[in-house]
């Protein structure tokens, strides 16, 4: 699942994850935009509390990852909204772990990124009525791209990838289907009652 | 044609919140990965579960000697279980691990297993009984050291009493270690309040700098 526990990564995987994370923590926090930050603590706390609804899918369960909306929500804000979210998860749920906090931010933070720097321009240019698709696209894209760094974190670490391949895609597919819906949902909704989110200017804070 | 795309937002709305409350009628759990296990007599026998009561049946249990030796590998049944036959009274290490990154881990101490194989919990029964105990799970030696008998209890006996004291609290262990794991209201509360505390410093930490500019 999104949260990989300690003692499972190796250790160049660990240092990887710790670097990049903290390089994009550096990069976001240099460009953040303080309008944001109410935003950002309100999608930090759901992100929070997402992870405790969980669905069993297959020999393992899953909860929401919201990373999708984040990125397309939040732009580069939502990095340190997902580092804090994580830090808070490993400490009272136990989910993930501290040494391995850099690598999960990285899974999350990435796909964020990149429905951030991609999806995100893309929906602005659809009309108003037909922008819930970009939110289907940064929700599956948020988790789809998850479940696949953390395939490959997972893979790089132990001699088999395959089955922790197989398993995640059997996982997160159907997972990125319904997060999909709920992304579409939320951006829908935001699109009738508040469109000026969507549509917030990227470089005047930059 | 606005009435029509309200109408496909109101579909989609719809079915969403019926996925949502499809998600949320089932169990509420969080997926945290957790194995117990205790030995029972000369068998380690354990459960692998999800924090919050979903049995992990699709995990794989490897069991471990100290030195990280191999002994086995396990799939549980339906409902969670495993069971292993320890070969000797050493220090197993259970560890269980779904192929998507769960994994957790369970200690057998090498003085649990001593009793099925012959020997007692304390190698002289009479003046270390005590002292053996702290490496001891809670229960056992203070069952088996308070009655001061005038003749002494055969080892026979004493590992009969030891396994059935075993049996009788294995549940209870259970129950105790699965409580532990359960998210608590109160953690989901703080949480919260750390996130809503952390953005309200950010907030003031930028007025305190536009004033300090302006």
């Amino acid at each position: 699942m999104a949260h990989i526990p300690d003692a499972i990564l190796s250790t160049p995987v660990l240092v990887t994850g710790g670097l990049v994370s903290a390089s994009l923590l550096a990069a976001a926090l240099r460009r953040l935009d303080y309008d944001r930050v109410p935003q950002a603590a309100v999608l930090s706390a759901a992100f929070f509390v997402s992870s405790l609804i969980n669905v069993p899918v297959g020999p393992s369960s899953v909860h929401l990852l919201l990373n999708g909306l984040m990125g397309l929500l939040l732009g580069w804000t939502a990095v340190p909204a997902l580092l804090v979210a994580l830090i808070l998860q490993a400490a009272f749920f136990g989910f993930g772990g501290i040494l391995v906090l850099g690598v999960n931010t990285m899974n999350m933070a990435v796909p964020a990124l990149v429905c951030a720097l991609l999806v995100a321009p893309w929906m602005r240019r659809l009309p108003a009525g037909r922008r819930f698709w970009g939110g289907f696209a940064a929700g599956s894209l948020g988790v789809l791209m998850t479940g696949l760094m953390v395939a490959l974190a997972l893979g790089l670490s132990a001699d088999a990838f395959t089955p922790a391949a197989k398993v995640l895609a059997v996982i997160y597919l159907p997972l990125a289907l319904v997060e999909g819906l709920i992304t579409a949902t939320i951006v829908g909704f935001i699109q009738r009652v508040a469109p000026e989110l969507l549509a917030p200017v990227e470089s005047a804070h930059a | 044609m606005r009435n029509l795309r309200r109408d496909r937002v109101r579909r989609l709305c719809r079915v969403s919140i019926a996925l949502c409350a499809w998600a949320l009628s089932g169990p509420a759990l969080a997926h945290k990965l957790k194995v117990f296990a205790s030995a029972v007599g000369d068998r380690i026998e354990g459960t692998a579960y999800f924090a919050g009561g979903n049995k992990a049946s699709g995990a794989i249990v490897v069991i471990l000697d100290a030195d990280g030796h191999d002994l086995a590998h396990l799939r549980p049944a339906t409902d969670g279980s495993f069971s292993y036959q320890a070969l000797a009274p050493v220090e197993h290490r259970v560890i269980a691990r779904t192929d998507d990154g769960h994994q957790a881990e369970w200690r057998i101490t090498a003085a649990e297993l001593r009793p099925a194989f012959g020997g007692t919990l304390a190698p002289n029964p009479s003046p270390s009984m005590s002292a053996a105990a702290p490496a001891i799970t809670a229960g056992s030696p203070p069952e088996v050291a308070s009655p001061p008998s005038p003749e002494p209890v055969g080892p026979e006996t004493l590992s009969a009493i030891e396994l059935a004291v075993a049996h009788q609290i294995r549940p209870l262990r259970e129950q105790l270690a699965a409580a532990e794991d359960r998210a608590r209201l109160h953690d989901i509360l703080g949480g919260i309040g750390y996130i809503l505390g952390l953005a309200g410093l950010t907030l003031w930490w930028r007025c305190r700098k536009t004033d300090a500019r302006a």
